[in-house]
């Protein structure tokens, strides 16, 4: 990963749109006044979040209100709002999207955009940031934004740094060396005991032996460290964009009983086809959500074998599994998703009724019923797959997904019904690598009257080293059923070779 | 209203005679020898058929499952075939090699009887789809009735296979059943042509035990390719020979 990570730090004000928007400074006469957040820790109301003017008059986090209040009368005062601010910094997030589709949230006031291959849109990662930036700042959100190797260092540079820093992926460690080692991501407490033992710095940190940090402070350190650095891996949670396929039902008194969900079922796809045939599209893919009273959601997705919007078929298909829904003291609201949405064209029906079906009309709906009813793997055809190994040459697909060609050598016979264990036999073979006279099979002998073969099938190594050669024959028997016979391992060789029926042939 | 006893007594042939049914499209087997028995000249669609076998392929069912193959081929051509079974030890490279385009091939695999017939039912009386096959112990009057039902909704024609599940009890009887026609099909030794090592084409005995309207017969045929999947090697002369005409007077 080319230099990826983007972190935008926000300063000491809640520097979120949702503040931005619904500040409740008041009127114009108020913005030039000092401005602060309270939250209240354990029984006494602190400032939570201070904003320029009001730090610049001498007022911290941290400081109880009625401190503050003495010391600048004119301070205006508000109450933190966690999560209206774990809201904003969403909406931002998904507004990042315009910059970068991988965009994760690093609450509470930090954003990591992965801009590897996108900066060049911009033409660099410097004009790429100053856009960023200016973009926020004509919203009233001050930034702070750097680019590094690694989320780790990202995040260090735009919280400790000063300026806009773009660092280079060799000079990530001269770039952090000089910061203080709260810019690891480390638990205060932590951080705080590190620095009283003189490791100020993340230089110093890094210059002391890895397993005395370890055993003093534990393995968060240098996993902090590490990925900092990019000598270990930090995995993101990204932030997906919304599906904008979402359709919702919200009941005035929650419903509880199988008739009711049976009908929000159909109501719920009913609404969402609409959309769907408005805009020309179908889905294959539907999730309907009930969400408990409780706060509990249950989900029931269906899968289409074709892209539809048929209502009533869609619904149908819910139905069946309504009674694994446990309503408890009720549903409040239910949600339907429509994923996999692609281009429907709307379809001329036929007027001659007896001509060719469509397997929009017929097939489509059947396997879509029988896979709700049965499951996705009891539905299937058989296609070809190239392997000379008889349990593998048939490979298992959705019915009506494309065929890709081809069939089976004809040249090699193979039996009508194959066994997935092949059975074992007593066989009666007189000569070495002749097919056998007599063979003993559940029970009941059978004398071969005709026989061909042998086909030699040697085993896939790479999937089983001790699989043995197979020789394979098609013998018959005086009725004239025909079998599949093969024998594992040559004969000399140790243990020694076993017969075995593998198949039947109609 | 005054009748002549002419027209009384065709009035009273038309209640009581099965072929008062107008005849609907057929499967032609493509000779006289079998399609002369048959009803309207060939197994009629729009009906379900049953075939089972002896000995060893009551469990395997192996033979039955080739016939069936063999003879829905010309109709697999035209439309998707729906294959139920309860073990799915059906081999698609073994149908290929009958003749059987396995790309119009649908199976499925159910955990017991009653899911099986609910889905040949179902399949039955689905637009778009040629045939339905089952591999299923036993199918009593009800589903019987229910199976032609779905048949006769899209011209489908249904086939059970009956197939006993493997160390399960001895099939239980059924006195009376809907179908068409009833078969029973066993292996039979091939005959490689002269000169030629190994196995010849395959062979099955098979006898017609039931068919309604129509009547019984036994045969030993041959998998072929063009023009009809099978063909007639012998005639097994151990049917009625009862003219059709009274057979349909006393039924």
């Amino acid at each position: 990963m080319e230099g990826a990570a983007a972190a935008t730090h926000t300063g000491g004000v809640a520097p979120i749109p949702g503040f931005a928007g619904t500040s409740p400074r008041g009127g114009r006469e108020n913005e030039k006044r000092p401005f602060a957040l309270i939250a209240t820790e354990s029984g006494v109301r602190r400032l939570f979040a201070v904003d320029e003017a009001a730090a610049g008059l001498g007022l911290f986090v941290g400081q109880k209100a009625t401190d503050a209040a003495a010391l600048v009368p004119e301070l205006v005062i508000a109450d933190a709002d966690p999560a209206a601010d774990q809201a904003a910094l969403e909406a931002l997030c998904d507004w990042c999207a315009r910059f970068s589709p991988a965009v994760a949230i690093a609450p509470p006031d930090c954003l990591f955009l992965d801009i590897t291959g996108v900066d060049h849109l911009w033409g660099g990662e410097g004009a790429m940031a100053d856009d960023l930036v200016a973009r926020l700042a004509a919203n009233g959100i001050p930034v702070r934004t750097a680019v590094a190797s690694t989320p780790g260092a990202a995040w260090a540079l735009a919280h400790f740094s000063q300026g806009e820093v773009i660092a280079a992926p060799d000079a990530t460690m001269a770039r952090l060396a000089p910061l203080p080692i709260q810019a690891l991501r480390l638990e205060a407490a932590t951080a705080a005991q590190i620095a009283r033992l003189g490791l100020v710095t993340i230089g110093r940190l890094a210059g002391t032996p890895r397993d005395q940090i370890t055993r003093r402070f534990g393995a968060g350190v240098v996993l902090r460290l590490d990925q900092a650095l990019g000598r270990v891996e930090e995995a993101l949670v990204f932030r997906r964009p919304r599906n904008p396929w979402f359709t919702r039902l919200a009941f005035a008194e929650p419903i509880s009983t199988p008739d009711d969900l049976a009908r929000i079922a159909t109501d719920i796809t009913a609404a969402m086809c609409a959309r769907l045939d408005a805009e020309g599209r179908g889905a294959r893919r539907f999730e309907l959500c009930f969400h408990r009273l409780d706060g509990l959601a249950q989900r029931i997705a269906i899968g289409l074998s074709l892209p539809g919007r048929e209502a009533a078929r869609i619904a149908r298909l819910f139905i069946p599994h309504l009674e694994t829904i446990d309503p408890g003291f009720g549903i409040e609201v239910a949600t339907l998703t429509a994923d996999e949405v692609e281009t429907l064209a709307p379809r001329q029906q036929r007027l001659d009724a007896a001509a060719e079906v469509a397997p929009e009309d017929g097939l489509a709906p059947l396997i879509d019923r029988l896979i709700g009813r049965l499951g996705a793997k009891a539905v299937w055809r058989a296609d070809p797959w190239p392997s000379h190994t008889p349990e593998r040459a048939v490979i298992r697909r959705p019915p009506l997904a494309a065929f890709p060609g081809g069939g089976w050598d004809l040249a090699r016979p193979r039996p009508l019904r194959l066994f997935r264990r092949p059975e074992p036999i007593e066989a009666m073979a007189p000569i070495p690598d002749d097919p056998p006279v007599s063979f003993r099979w559940r029970g009941a002998q059978h004398r071969v009257r005709r026989a061909e073969g042998p086909e030699r099938l040697a085993p896939e190594w790479w999937r089983s080293p001790r699989a043995r050669v197979r020789d394979y024959y098609r013998v018959e028997d005086d009725t004239g059923a025909r079998f599949w016979l093969f024998r594992a391992g040559l004969y000399g060789e140790t243990p020694a070779p076993k017969w075995w029926l593998h198949g039947l042939f109609g | 209203m005054i009748m002549s006893s002419k027209a009384r007594l065709q009035a009273a042939r038309a209640l009581v005679s099965p072929a008062s049914s107008p005849p609907g499209p057929v499967l032609p087997f493509g000779d006289d020898r079998i399609d002369g028995l048959l009803p309207g000249g060939g197994l009629p669609l729009a009906r379900w058929h049953e075939a089972g076998g002896e000995g060893l392929d009551v469990e395997t069912a192996v033979s039955a499952a080739a016939f069936v193959a063999a003879v829905i081929t010309p109709l697999a051509r035209k439309g998707a075939v729906v294959w139920v079974m309860r073990r799915d030890d059906l081999h698609a490279p073994g149908l290929f090699g009958l003749g059987f385009p396995t790309r119009s091939l649908v199976q499925v695999k159910v955990r017991d009887e009653t899911q099986a017939l609910a889905v040949l039912e179902d399949a039955l009386g689905c637009a778009g789809i040629v045939a339905a096959v089952g591999e299923i112990d036993t199918v009593d009057l009800t589903a019987g009735r229910r199976f032609q039902l779905a048949c006769e909704r899209h011209g489908a024609l249904g086939f059970a296979i009956h197939r006993r599940p493997f160390g399960g009890q001895t099939r239980r009887s059924v006195s009376g059943s809907s179908s068409a026609t009833r078969w029973t099909i066993a292996p039979e030794p091939s005959e490689p042509e002269s000169g030629e090592f190994g196995l010849g084409a395959p062979r099955w005995r098979v006898s017609l035990d039931r068919c309604r309207g129509g009547r019984s017969g036994a045969w030993i045929m041959e998998k072929t390719d063009e023009p009809y999947p099978l063909r007639v090697v012998a005639d097994l002369a151990d049917r009625q020979l009862a003219p059709p005409q009274s057979l349909r007077l006393v039924g």
